[in-house]
């Protein structure tokens, strides 16, 4: 007897999901096809990586100082960036917001410039400072200012919009303005998200300001690069488990902090 | 909504409050103060330097020269081609790192606490160090770039495929299992399913994290459209990179608009 099956699978959604998976694999053996793949490379760096792995095990404490100095400006130029990030985003971020905003039109005009702030990449930003102010941890600052405002307001933006509606009809109606709506409604409420917020943007600035000094920004990042280049993988080790558990604890660090405004909420 | 908030206790604890508040804010004021001096901020200096910046992006770097555009279409189409095949790696190996580290998949504990402090430090280093010790092993080029893109992805994919497979509704894989399927078939037809639509989501959001990233690796010798960007502002053709960073730009917004269709299409 033959072993009929009845089917059960939605027909619809099969047959999208064999279309996608048609159309992914025609992309995929396009760009395999397109992409000029060196295989001789790719099997000349594997034979190179068990000698760096073994340069890489032999920690060297030689320059920990040094790479110490560094780890704390890069904290402190995140650090930096997001306080005077975060006054500019509060009042801006007010103005973006579609249920605050003064003018409609103008809001929307801000929120699309802050868009394209957002698209570049924090490394061109600190490119850019770093072209016309300098080398320098001042320059890693205005650099990662501009994603850094650009994310706040998107974010608070999004929080106002949601937490708003009520409380500005109330204080509207008993004719507050629209300073009184700001000061007296809104910010008392969402003082615990937006610090939330914060936090969670210091991880990300942190992370992204190690990163800066490799492209001329100061910090650790820069000592990082200079090892790269100069094959000092013993230092380069040194520096990397530094990155990874002020990393780490960073993110522990937030967790915790979110934790608990949820708890005050 | 607003809420009324109580406070228990009456106004010792409010003055309580208001003291820590206050002390909250006054170590906030410190640890600015702290770093200003540590990094020598010059105030001055800072923001005398914001008009220069602004001049400098506005009289340098606009308009935006349309030379040579030919000469980039090459660039943009490898960043796609490359964020396509690093997508489609770091997916299947993402999955397969995944089913081995979610709590509920897991096929022993040992693997997953393992397998987890791996990606962990996978995923906290900086990703440009990454590509720029790749760079060194494999060579300059986009090779380096593209196992990078990899490497990077597979840990960051690993990790969210992980929490949307352990935040999945365990009631059918226990119904598998006291039927007494096997462990592939409760993968098969107790996981897989519900996963699906995560599964996209995230895939679909790596490959616009991969057409973002192409843009930073070219600086570290990388390959893609960032090395544009590196070459023309060395040579202080800036015209050109305000024009690469316009194509980019549009590219990201375009990838962005694209992944956002197939997105709600699919979910």
């Amino acid at each position: 007897m033959a072993v009929r099956k009845i089917p059960i699978a939605h027909k619809a959604t099969q047959r999208q999901q064999r279309m996608l998976g048609i159309s992914s694999l025609l992309l995929l053996g396009i760009s395999l096809y397109c992409a000029d793949l060196d295989m001789k490379q790719i099997a000349a760096g594997m034979e190179r990586l068990p000698a760096i792995g073994r340069q890489l095990a032999q920690l060297s404490f030689t320059n920990g100082g040094e790479l110490l100095r560094e780890l704390v400006t890069s904290i402190v130029v995140a650090f930096l960036s997001v306080i005077l990030g975060v006054v500019a985003a509060l009042f801006l971020a007010f103005l973006v917001a579609a249920n605050t905003t003064p003018n409609r039109l103008f809001g929307r005009v801000l929120n699309a410039v802050f868009v394209i702030i957002r698209t570049i990449p924090t490394t061109i930003w600190v490119l850019l400072a770093v072209a016309s102010m300098g080398f320098g941890p001042m320059a890693g600052v205005l650099g990662l200012m501009f994603p850094t405002v650009s994310y706040l307001i998107r974010t608070f933006a999004s929080q106002i919009e949601e937490a708003g509606g009520e409380t500005i009809e109330a204080i509207r109606s008993v004719g507050g303005t629209w300073w009184h709506v700001i000061a007296k409604g809104l910010l008392p409420t969402l003082l615990t998200a937006f610090m939330a917020t914060t936090a969670f943007r210091f991880e990300i600035s942190v992370a992204e300001s190690v990163i800066l000094g490799m492209v001329g920004a100061g910090g650790i990042g820069s000592l990082l690069q200079g090892y790269i280049s100069y094959y000092q993988f013993a230092d380069l080790s040194l520096g990397i488990l530094m990155v990874f558990f002020t990393m780490f604890l960073l993110e522990m660090g937030t967790v915790q902090i979110r934790k608990r405004m949820g708890r005050q909420n | 909504m607003l809420k009324l908030t109580v406070i228990p206790g009456g106004a010792q604890a409010r003055r309580k409050r208001r003291a820590k508040q206050w002390a909250a804010a006054a170590a906030l004021l410190l640890l600015t103060v702290l770093s200003l001096v540590y990094i020598r901020f010059d105030a001055a200096e800072f923001i005398l330097g914001i008009p220069t910046f602004l001049r400098f992006l506005f009289s340098d770097f606009l308009p935006p020269d349309p030379a040579n555009l030919q000469g980039y279409i090459k660039p943009v189409a490898d960043t796609f081609i490359y964020a396509v095949i690093a997508t489609f790696c770091s997916s299947v190996l993402g999955v397969c790192l995944a089913l081995l580290m979610a709590r509920t998949t897991t096929p022993h504990p040992l693997v997953r606490t393992v397998l987890r402090g791996l990606i962990s430090f996978l995923r906290n280093i900086p990703f440009l160090a990454w590509a720029s010790l790749l760079v060194v092993i494999f060579g300059v080029g986009t090779t380096a770039g593209l196992i990078a893109l990899i490497v990077f992805g597979c840990g960051f994919l690993a990790r969210l495929y992980a929490e949307s497979i352990e935040e999945l509704d365990q009631d059918s894989m226990e119904a598998l299992e006291s039927c007494g399927a096997t462990y592939g078939q409760r993968i098969k037809h107790a996981i897989i399913p519900q996963f699906l639509p995560a599964f996209y989501s995230w895939t679909l959001f790596m490959f616009e994290i991969n057409i973002r990233a192409s843009a930073v690796l070219g600086l570290v010798g990388a390959g893609g459209i960032g090395a544009l960007i590196k070459q023309t502002m060395d040579l202080f053709q800036y015209g050109k990179t305000s024009m690469v960073i316009a194509i980019m730009v549009a590219m990201i917004l375009l990838v962005e608009l694209m992944t956002s269709r197939i997105r709600r299409r699919l979910i």
